[in-house]
């Protein structure tokens, strides 16, 4: 268990099934935070990739006059993004195909609400 | 919404005369449960038989069975009780157009216009005289963003009358497809530009333009991303925003399909929506080759 303060919600989100990586980015620079990741995860890929298609996302979004942004999905042949971002804070989890998204987008929406 | 369902059937059991009829119908109408939501709004309009309510309920669940004369009817009633209704006026055009009647269609538009329905009403005529005698009657973008005055949708489920729309016709090519719940779709071409759909705005304004051109800017993140992380071609997309959920996948020519609902919308349905518009999009762009 990290002492950070994302500690526990890295820990539970990865508990998920399915879960390959869970992270806090800074979604401006796309630098890792904190992170739990599996073997083989390169955690400051998973970050910078994330964070930049959530902020192009979320930018997208309110120029089309969509409103905030509060959560976002990829689906892609072989696995999924998920993010949530709470100010500067983007929460973002890479999941395989056959995750339970369901659980795993409550459970995000969820902490990224506590994100500071 | 359950427990409202349950809580407006008991109170209707103990006094069938309340008037819990009216959104305990309409729920069910919305939930698909056509043939029930009709018994209660027969039921009540039995005991309220000078509702206007009651009649534009019917008329909605109509719609819903594919009754559209039988919808136009009771709108027709509705206008009667309350002469200048918006909903019955909007609904009526509807009718018409769906029958294929553009001019009676424009006719009742403008009387909605008139009374009160501006914005949305002057889009759904701009739209049914730019496309013409095929045109998209209340218009895909109306319909996918419209909300009536009284506060209920007036969106009608696609019915075995509908009119497919023409090659040609490209504004309207989802129209049949995006149902009761607030939702609109857009085609897009590799650049960004807007081949088939509408996405009218608040203001009136198709702004279809506009909004596939910001969006159409998160799919060279999204190749990015897939490539750079090993897990394959992209998909499709969703995104939640505080007013609206956005799905979007890429069709053929790379090009990017968008559903956009209202909030409410279930996620689950939204994803049924684009999965059944790429498969329209398909159709239509290799017919159009």
């Amino acid at each position: 268990m990290s002492a950070s303060p994302f500690g526990a919600i890295l820990s539970a989100l990865t508990r998920q099934r399915g879960v390959r990586a869970s992270l806090v980015v800074d979604e401006n620079d796309g630098i890792v935070i904190e992170s739990n990741l599996q073997i083989g995860q390169d955690g400051d890929r998973v970050a910078a990739l994330a964070a930049s298609l959530y902020r192009k996302a979320r930018l997208s979004a309110r120029a089309a006059r969509l409103g905030t942004a509060t959560f976002m999905q990829l689906e892609a042949e072989r696995g999924r993004i998920c993010a949530a971002g709470h100010n500067d804070l983007v929460l973002v989890v890479v999941a395989d195909p056959a995750a339970n998204i369901g659980m795993i987008r409550v459970e995000m929406i969820k902490a990224a609400g506590a994100l500071p | 919404m359950a427990d409202d369902v349950r809580r407006w059937s008991d109170e209707l059991a103990r006094d069938p005369a309340s008037l819990v009829f009216l959104p305990l119908g309409e729920t069910l109408r919305r939930q698909g449960q056509l043939d029930l939501a009709l018994k209660i709004a027969m039921r009540g309009l039995e005991r309220h038989s000078h509702n206007t309510d009651a009649h534009d309920l019917l008329a909605r669940i109509a719609v819903d069975r594919g009754e559209l004369q039988r919808a136009f009817d009771e709108w027709d009633m509705v206008l009667r009780l309350t002469p200048g209704h918006l909903g019955a006026l909007k609904g009526m055009a509807f009718v018409r157009f769906q029958q294929g009647n553009t001019a009676e269609a424009q006719r009742y538009l403008e009387q909605a216009k008139e009374h009160g329905g501006e914005a949305e009403v002057a889009a759904a005529l701009a739209n049914l005289r730019a496309a013409g005698a095929r045109g998209a009657g209340r218009g895909q973008g109306d319909a996918g963003r419209g909300t009536r005055e009284d506060g209920n949708d007036n969106h009608a489920r696609p019915t075995p009358h509908s009119p497919r729309p023409a090659h040609n016709d490209a504004r309207a090519l989802f129209a049949d497809i995006l149902g009761e719940h607030e939702q609109t779709a857009l085609l897009l071409d590799d650049q960004g530009l807007v081949l088939a759909g509408i996405y009218v705005g608040d203001d009136g304004r198709d702004v279809a333009a506009e909004v596939g051109a910001e969006l159409s800017g998160v799919t060279d993140a999204a190749r990015r991303a897939t490539k750079h992380l090993d897990i394959g071609e992209w998909r499709a997309i969703v995104l939640e925003t505080e007013v609206a959920v956005v799905t979007m996948a890429p069709s053929a020519g790379d090009g990017l399909l968008v559903v956009a609902a209202s909030r409410a919308t279930p996620l689950g349905l939204v994803r049924r929506v684009l999965d059944r518009c790429l498969a329209r999009a398909r159709q239509w762009l290799e017919g159009s080759q």
